[in-house]
Formats: structure tokens, C-alpha cells, sequence
């Protein structure tokens, strides 16, 4: 005899000993003679904004035994429904599970919420039991049911207006759960071996069931962390036990599991192009010292207002038409495609977004400039900002130049050497240069010495951050004040070119703050196919890179404030990266990145230096546009998004691609690549340390 | 039901077999760190936590150190993991975790400082970036540090508001969680870090990262204050704290001091960049322990 048998035997001996008390007809009468009416529960188990919680009351169970005493079951539903549970759910089996219908009663009274009877219920008797007693839910295992029984059972509770949760174990139990109409299907998946869940299992289990069935995950939910893993697979309820019941604060273990769907369900919402942090699915967040929190939550409060001030509107865009010089031109490049075409033996029209056209030279100044406006809203008169090889630095510097606000620059060592120029551009700027000399000396440890005084000087200083990365808001803020790059080349492919869409939008991809800028007019609409490089430096093999997003090099990590993939060894210390250019050379990446890749709407690739520097000569050469290192990742990019769209059938292909930056400041780096430099030269420059490259930071 | 799944398609015997891979819900078990504090002010008595980073110099030498704390003082060891990039350090820690990680450093080793600790009679803290107790597996470093003797987290890069993982995994293994405040909390804050800390609340003496300094502002006392009153049970300073007349004024007020530069600085020499020999690290590092154990056990009278 298995357990469960033995389990229904005892419930039925129990039921056939209270039926010789109280007979079905007079139970019925009881029943008729009821006023109030159930709640319709599937009302409460499936909602747009959060996973709805059903708690248990739970004394015990056969696998684990004694846990929890429950003295008074009604204070605990009642403890449960304050912490924000959906539903509570009552054990009556009385042998195993320690449970009454006392309890059930008990419950009853004291909470507004729906109640599930859990029993082993096999017959007609115990439904009209459970609605005897206030229930407004019923379980009903398959393992214990045939199929004509299952219906009969499930067809009496509908017609009590009960709701039924069937609980299923395989794949084979759910079609029969199904068939026999069932609304609520409770889904057991958990791994037999250590009783941990097997969400693999869950979603093999919850796969194409129809859209208005409401699906429970019903087993093995101890906290958080199961709660989160049942709700990004599709789970619309969970039901809790002991992670609610043995808790020493049961309101607060309720609501820590509310408050973790409600993260999981906005981590998830659409339209993407409007998605704002802190969560992008399960990346971003503010991984942060508690004494940052403050001035986060100021930077939000004040990024809103801002945001919802039309005032502000127009002084950003007038600064952005008549200070950098927007809107940047949408330039096609037709020898240039025909490059492109010979290589893929198709026909191809690229158009190039000239950010490389603003004042400094880089996109960086869209974000300088939002986020010294905020500055002055905010009342702080001082900004730090972290620069690799010096493009942010120099962006920042200027707009504090322009704002009139103190200005700090944190540059890794070995960057301010190779950038001597760009430091001494930020000083002509009036802005402090601090060379930071912990760590490997590069742009990581300039950020980390910014956030060390930014927590030091944070009641009159603002940091800003020159990417997608960090903390939120900073992903999200950043985001809408680069957004104008592909709202822009929508507008002029249209306007100008007569072109709908873009069959492709191109762009490179370190911190990830031009490629959200320019895909973000992009992500709803599906026509258009979204490419990002990633710098390849000398190849995934060589360990010499900034690859995070390609399979198996970067991992699923927490670094400089948010969640995100980064390049780290198993110890979880953060790796060195390499890229020719500066500005790509970052060990993680921008939050939203990392959810378009788990979603799919951006397929992210790499470029290698060699691909970036032949792409970075073709352009050059073929349209007399110098691009930064950085964007050459992108334009190398452009071979391979031209050959994906040929594979895939696309005729005639149109390619947005973004040239974030111009290549000026990369001179050097070039010339020494390419030879143009003769061994004289080339010394002299580093010697002058000019051996500059590279849009930092990205 | 779900719990009898198991049973009724497998054996019975696998029930147990089964039982302690998943812990019986919540422990419940009494705060390690928060018995010990209790038991200090039952005597009147602040506790010294004292702060090193595991493996600095080197694992033997750190193991050493640890000892040395306990036997001479301390009464809680809140032992670092070295991070390639501590945010929340000044240079001082962040020499040290850098030579700890050119010497080898592995996470795996710091389970015999937490053995080294219990062992002498310490209470075992750790204190971790994020990342690096992310990297290992949340659950799974519970298990480990638990089966250690540990008694909890300090964690500088998590806020109580990302940290659900760990508190549901520090719920099961019965661990404290040590969440830090700042002087610019807001009582909104304080109350989230309260409500969600479990043996004390971290107090940091001033805005700004780890490291000594001459004088020492009165907003900590105030912060403790404020902290109490948003339902923390014990509430202890540290950052900045490194002399025994600073030790022995916060102490006056505080549950607990807690002191990790300055004994840092011990084992390291006058560049600040070299270790010093162990026998003389070690001798310094007995003599400064002692010398703010009695001034900190002896704060209130």
C-alpha cells in the first residue's frame, strides 16, 4: 500500500465515520440553508501585477514531519492575509498532516480572502463538507481519482460554486485534469531525489496549457528564491507551507514572497521600449552600500520630476540643437555597401548615424548633458565621473564647464598615460583629473574609486555615470537621455530616404549606452533586427577580451551595482579585459543588455580587433568617415548582420549602423596598427604618451 | 498532496534519506551573535569585533591573525573575503585583499578561519562583497558556513531589498544578517535594515569607506540611537573606529565596536604595501587587540 493510498483509506474512514453523525441529506440541508455564497477564487489566483500567494496552515507533513505547533490557526491566516496572501489554505487530514475542521472553521471566520480545504477527498460527501465549512476551494489529487470520478467530483464542487485546485504530478495527470474541465491545476514539480525544484520539469509540465487555465506551482515553494524561479517560468500562483508557516514572522515572510512576484512581474512587462529598472527581468537592481541608497532614491525622485517637466524637455533639447548640434545626420553610405554587397554577393544600403558629428565627437554628451541638468535641479554643485580613455571624461568636463559645477574625473593610471591629450583636454576644461592607482589601474578601478567618493561626498556630489550600467536609476536614466539616437534615425530614414524601416539596426556594445540609444526606437517593432558587437580583442580562446554575453564566457554576476553577465574567474573575482579600443574594454555590461539577450530581441556577436580594424580602414576609405575604435566594432558588425539577413531571406537589406564616435583621438592606435607610422614616430607619440584610443566607458 | 509525492511513487526509505538535503523549514534557531552580545551587556559590557581580511598575508599566517584577535579580546571575528574590487575600503583593506589575492586566496579556505575562530572561542562573521557569495551559490555557502560554525553575514553591497535569496537561505540555516546604515538614513531605511537584520545593525560612524582616523564625529551616537529606535535589537559601529579612546567612547553607547584597519595595519609595515615578519605582525597585532579589548570591555565604568 503506498502513502497515498493509505492517506485516502484513513480520510475515507474518517469521512464514514462523521457521515454516521451528520448524514449527506442533512449535510445537504445544511448547505442549502447557508447564506453566504463562495468566493470565486480564480479572481484571485491570476493577476497582471503580482503571483498571487496561497498560504498554508501546516502542522505537519509525511515526509518531514512535526513543524510548526499553530496553537491558534485563525491568527496565523489572519497574520497571512495582512502580509498580502491571496488565499490560505487549510489542511483537514487529521493523521498525518494534524489538521481539523476546526482549523478550516476557524480560519474561516477570521479571514475575507478564498480558503482551500486540503484534504484526501474522494467523495461527493467531503465536497459538500468543505462547502458545510466555508470553503471555497477544494483539492482534488488525480493519483487518487479515475477519470469518471475526477469529473464527478470537479462537475459537484463547480455546481457548489467551489473552485477546484487538481494537483498533478506528470504530464499525463494535467491532459487528464484537463479533460475533466478543471480551472485551477495545481503543478507538482518538484525533483524527487532532493526535493528541490525542478523548474526544467515545471515548464516541461506547464507547456501549452490553455490560456484560461490558471496555473498553481504547488510544490517545493520554501521563499524568494523558488518563488521567483516558478514565477519567470509561467507560474501564475504559488502555494506555500512550511517557508510560511515556520517562519518567525509570518506576515513578513507572506509579504517578502508578494513583494518578490511583484519585482518578477514589472521585471517582465511590455512594451520593452518604455521598460524601466530597477529590474530588466532579473538583472539590474542596486547592489550598492546602504549609504548610497539615499542619493539613489534622490536621483529617481528628481530624474521623475524632471521627466514629467516639459520646462525640462525644452532646455534638453534646446542645449541638444544648439550646444551639440543635433539632430546628428543619417548619412548613406553607398560605397560602403558595395563593399558589404561583394562580400555577401547580395545588394545592400547602409545608412550611418553620424554621432561621431556631435560636439566632443561621441554620443557620450546626450548623457553628460540630461544628467548635469538634473544636477541643477537637484541642487548639487559638484560631479564626479569615471573615463576610460578620456571621451566621457571630456563630455562630463564640458557640460560642467557649461553648467558652471566642480568636476572630478577618476582615470585608471594606465589609461591617463596612454591619454595624455584627453587628460590634459579635461584640465583645459577646468576639471580635476585623478589618477587612480588600485586595482589594475584601468576603467573598472576608476569606477570604484568614484563610487568610493561618491559614498564619502554624496550630500553635495552627483556621479555621473557614462553608461547603461550601475545602479538603478542609472540604466533607466541613461537609456531615455540616448534614446533621441534612434528616435532621430527613425524620423530621417523616413523624412529623408523615404524608407519605413530599417531592416537592421547595427551598433557596438560595451557599458551598452549607444546601442540602447539607437535600438531603443526599435525594440517594439519587429520588423527591424537589432545586432550588437561585443569587442572580440584577440578572440574568445585567447582570454584576451571583453565577450560577456556570447555563450560561455561571461557568467551571471554582481558587479558595480547591478546584475548583470560578467567576465569572472570561478572564484568570482572580476577578469581583466582586453580590446584595442578603451572605450569596449569593460568586464560587465548595461542590465537591459543582458535581459534583450535572455528574451532574444538583440542577437549580440563580437568583432575582433582585426575585423574592427579592417572594418575601421574600409570606412575610412570608402565614405571618408573616420569612426572611433569603438563604433569599427560596430561597422564589422555590419558583414555579419548583412550576411545573417541574406541567410534568413531578407532581399534588399536595409542596415542602420551606429558610428557612436569619430576616430580621431584613435590616430595613433591606427597609425601604429596599419604602419603608417614609422618606428620614429610611433615611439615619439607613445613617449608623449598619445597613444590614445577609444570612446570610453560606452 | 506535494509532501506525499515523494513517498507514494518512491520508497518510504527515501524519505529520509531526503530529509537533510532540505532543511525542516526554518530553523528558528537564536542568533549566534546576537546571544553573545546579550551576554556582554548583561556585563556591562560592549562587544570588540574585530575585522581581518581571510588569507592576508597568506592563509597560515591569516589563520594566526585570527587567533591571536580572539585570545586576546575580541569577542566577534568578522573575517573578510577578499574582493577584486571593495567598493566600501580604503586603502588600506584594499592592500591587504590585494595581497591576499596575488598569495592564492580561495573562498573554500575561509571555512577553517570560521573553524579557527569557534574553535578559540570567537563568534564567526563573515564579511563579503556580494559577488563573491553570489559566485559560490547562496544556499550552498549557507550550508558550508553553517556546517563551519558560523554564526553570519555582513554584507557592505547588499541592501536588504536585493538580499531575498540570502535571508530566505540565512532563515533555513539559522545565520545572522548584518545590514549596515549610514548617518543620512532615513527612518524609512533604518526600518527596512531593522526589520530584516538579524543579530545587529552595522552602524557606519560616518559617510565614507573602511579606514582610521584621528577623530570621530558624534553622529554615530546618534545613529544608534535612531537605529534602536527603528527596532533593531543590537545596533554596533564601526568604519573609522581605531584607537581605545575611540573604542572605549563608542562603546559607551554602542552594543558593539567594531575595529578593522587599524588591525590591518599591524601585520603590514610602514609603506603600508609590505607585510610585516609574522612574529613581529603577530606581537602587534596581540598588543594593539589587547590594548582596545580593555579599553572597549572596560567603555561603561
Amino acid at each position: 500500500m503506498s502513502v497515498l493510498d493509505e492517506l485516502v483509506a484513513g480520510a475515507l474512514a474518517d469521512q464514514r465515520e462523521r457521515e454516521t453523525k451528520l448524514s449527506l441529506t442533512q449535510l445537504q440541508q445544511q448547505v442549502r440553508n447557508m447564506t453566504s455564497t463562495p468566493l470565486d477564487a480564480t479572481r484571485w489566483l491570476k493577476q497582471p501585477d503580482c503571483i498571487p500567494i496561497i498560504a498554508e496552515i501546516k502542522r505537519a507533513s509525511p515526509s518531514k514531519g512535526h513543524l510548526a505547533d499553530i496553537d491558534d490557526p485563525a491568527a496565523l491566516a489572519s497574520q497571512y492575509q495582512s502580509g498580502g496572501a491571496s488565499a490560505i489554505s487549510v489542511l483537514t487530514e487529521r493523521h498525518r498532516f494534524l489538521g481539523s475542521f476546526d482549523d478550516l472553521d476557524a480560519v474561516r471566520q477570521a479571514v475575507q480572502i478564498p480558503v482551500l480545504n486540503k484534504d484526501f477527498i474522494v467523495t461527493p460527501y467531503q465536497i459538500w463538507e468543505a462547502r458545510a465549512h466555508g470553503a471555497d476551494v477544494v483539492l482534488l489529487i488525480v493519483a487518487a481519482l479515475d477519470d469518471a470520478k475526477l469529473r464527478e467530483l470537479l462537475d459537484l464542487a463547480h455546481s457548489l460554486g467551489l473552485n477546484a485546485l487538481v494537483e498533478t504530478h506528470t504530464r499525463e495527470e494535467i491532459d487528464r485534469a484537463i479533460a475533466a474541465g478543471a480551472r485551477i491545476i495545481g503543478i507538482n514539480a518538484r525533483n524527487l531525489k532532493d526535493l528541490s525544484v525542478d523548474v526544467t520539469k515545471y515548464k516541461a509540465l506547464a507547456a501549452n496549457l490553455p490560456e484560461n487555465v490558471i496555473r498553481v506551482a504547488e510544490s517545493g515553494v520554501f521563499g524568494i528564491k523558488e518563488l521567483e524561479m516558478y514565477a519567470r517560468a509561467g507560474a501564475d500562483a504559488v502555494l506555500v507551507g512550511e517557508g510560511v508557516a515556520t517562519a518567525s514572522d509570518h506576515e513578513l515572510a507572506v509579504k517578502r514572497l508578494v513583494e518578490g512576484g511583484k519585482v518578477v512581474k514589472e521585471s517582465e512587462s511590455q512594451p520593452l521600449s518604455t521598460h524601466d529598472g530597477p529590474y530588466f527581468g532579473q538583472y539590474g537592481g542596486r547592489y550598492v552600500p546602504e549609504a548610497l541608497v539615499h542619493a539613489l532614491d534622490e536621483l529617481e525622485s528628481v530624474y521623475r520630476q524632471a521627466k514629467a517637466d516639459p520646462e525640462f524637455h525644452q532646455e534638453f533639447a534646446r542645449l541638444c540643437k544648439q550646444y551639440v548640434g543635433r539632430p546628428s545626420s543619417l548619412t548613406e553610405a553607398p560605397r560602403f555597401a558595395k563593399l558589404i554587397s561583394d562580400k555577401v554577393s547580395a545588394p545592400v544600403r547602409v545608412f550611418l548615424k553620424r554621432e561621431d558629428l556631435n560636439h566632443t565627437g561621441a554620443h557620450k554628451i546626450n548623457n553628460a548633458l540630461g544628467q548635469g541638468l538634473l544636477v541643477k535641479r537637484m541642487g548639487k554643485h559638484r560631479v564626479i565621473a569615471e573615463t576610460g580613455a578620456g571621451q566621457h571624461g571630456v563630455a562630463t568636463a564640458t557640460v560642467c564647464a557649461l553648467l558652471g559645477l566642480k568636476c572630478r574625473i577618476y582615470m585608471g593610471q594606465f589609461d591617463a598615460r596612454r591619454q595624455a591629450l584627453n587628460v590634459a583636454r579635461m584640465r583645459m576644461l577646468g576639471a580635476e583629473v585623478v589618477e587612480v592607482t588600485q586595482g589594475t589601474r584601468i576603467l573598472k578601478d576608476a569606477i570604484n574609486e568614484a563610487l568610493r567618493d561618491w559614498v564619502t561626498n554624496v550630500e553635495d556630489t552627483h556621479y555621473l555615470l557614462g553608461t547603461v550600467a550601475g545602479p538603478h536609476p542609472f540604466p533607466t536614466m541613461v537609456r531615455d537621455f540616448q534614446k533621441i539616437i534612434g528616435e532621430e534615425a527613425k524620423e530621417q530614414l523616413h523624412d529623408d530616404y523615404g524608407i519605413e524601416h530599417p531592416d537592421a539596426v547595427i551598433a557596438c556594445v560595451g557599458g551598452g549606452s549607444n546601442a540602447i540609444g539607437i535600438m531603443n526606437a526599435f525594440l517594439d517593432d519587429d520588423r527591424v533586427r537589432l545586432y550588437a558587437y561585443e569587442a572580440g580583442g584577440n578572440g574568445p580562446e585567447s582570454g584576451d577580451h571583453a565577450i560577456r554575453l556570447t555563450e560561455g564566457t561571461g557568467q551571471l554576476g554582481v558587479f558595480q551595482g547591478a546584475k548583470s553577465y560578467l567576465l569572472e574567474n570561478a572564484e568570482g573575482q572580476t577578469l581583466d579585459t582586453y580590446s584595442i579600443s578603451a572605450g569596449l574594454d569593460y568586464a560587465s555590461v548595461g542590465p537591459e543588455h543582458a535581459w534583450l539577450k535572455d528574451i532574444g530581441r538583440v542577437h549580440y556577436d563580437y568583432a575582433t580587433d582585426k575585423e574592427a580594424m579592417s572594418a575601421f580602414l574600409d570606412l575610412s576609405r570608402s565614405e571618408g568617415i573616420i569612426p572611433a575604435l569603438e563604433s569599427s566594432h560596430a561597422v564589422a558588425g555590419a558583414y555579419k548582420a548583412a550576411q545573417d539577413l541574406i541567410d534568413k531571406g531578407v532581399e534588399n537589406p536595409v542596415l542602420v549602423v551606429n558610428i557612436s564616435g569619430r576616430g580621431d583621438k584613435d590616430v595613433a592606435t591606427a597609425g601604429k596598427w596599419f604602419g603608417f607610422l614609422t618606428d620614429e614616430q610611433s615611439k615619439a607619440l607613445d613617449a608623449n604618451g598619445a597613444h590614445g584610443n577609444s570612446v570610453d566607458g560606452e | 498532496m506535494n509532501d506525499t509525492h515523494n513517498t507514494f511513487e518512491s520508497s518510504a526509505a527515501a524519505t529520509s534519506d531526503v530529509r537533510h538535503t532540505q532543511p525542516l523549514g526554518f530553523t528558528n534557531a537564536p542568533s549566534k551573535t546576537a546571544t553573545r552580545l546579550q551576554e556582554l551587556a548583561d556585563n556591562n559590557s560592549p562587544a570588540f569585533i574585530g575585522y581581518l581580511p581571510y588569507g592576508f598575508p597568506n592563509k597560515e599566517y591569516s589563520l594566526k591573525a585570527f587567533e591571536t584577535l580572539v585570545k586576546h579580546g575580541v569577542d566577534i571575528v568578522e573575517i573578510g573575503l577578499p574582493y577584486s574590487d571593495p567598493v566600501m575600503d580604503g586603502p588600506v583593506i584594499q592592500a591587504a585583499s590585494h595581497i591576499a589575492l596575488d598569495n592564492g586566496e580561495r573562498i573554500a579556505g575561509v571555512f577553517d578561519a570560521v573553524e579557527t575562530v569557534a574553535k578559540a572561542g570567537g563568534v564567526p562573521l563573515i564579511m563579503s562583497y556580494w559577488n563573491l557569495i553570489f559566485r559560490y551559490g547562496v544556499e550552498r555557502f549557507a550550508r558550508d558556513f553553517s556546517n563551519a560554525g558560523g554564526a553570519g553575514l555582513i554584507t557592505p553591497d547588499l541592501i536588504p531589498d536585493e538580499a531575498g535569496e540570502w535571508i530566505e537561505a540565512s532563515e533555513r540555516y539559522g545565520l545572522d544578517r548584518v545590514f549596515l546604515v549610514s548617518p543620512d538614513s532615513t527612518a524609512e531605511r533604518l526600518a527596512i535594515v531593522a526589520n530584516n537584520a538579524r543579530g545587529f545593525v552595522y552602524a557606519a560612524s560616518r559617510m565614507g569607506v573602511t579606514g582610521e582616523r584621528t577623530t570621530i564625529s558624534s553622529s554615530p551616537e546618534l545613529l544608534v540611537e535612531r537605529t534602536r529606535q527603528a527596532g533593531a535589537d543590537h545596533v554596533c559601529v564601526g568604519i573609522g573606529v581605531s584607537t581605545p579612546e575611540q573604542g572605549s567612547k563608542v562603546g559607551s553607547y554602542a552594543d558593539g565596536v567594531i575595529v578593522g584597519s587599524a588591525l590591518v595595519h599591524q601585520l603590514l609595515d610602514g609603506t603600508g604595501r609590505h607585510v610585516k615578519p609574522e612574529e613581529q605582525g603577530l606581537a602587534d597585532l596581540a598588543q594593539t587587540t589587547h590594548d582596545l579589548a580593555e579599553a572597549i570591555h572596560g567603555a561603561r565604568g
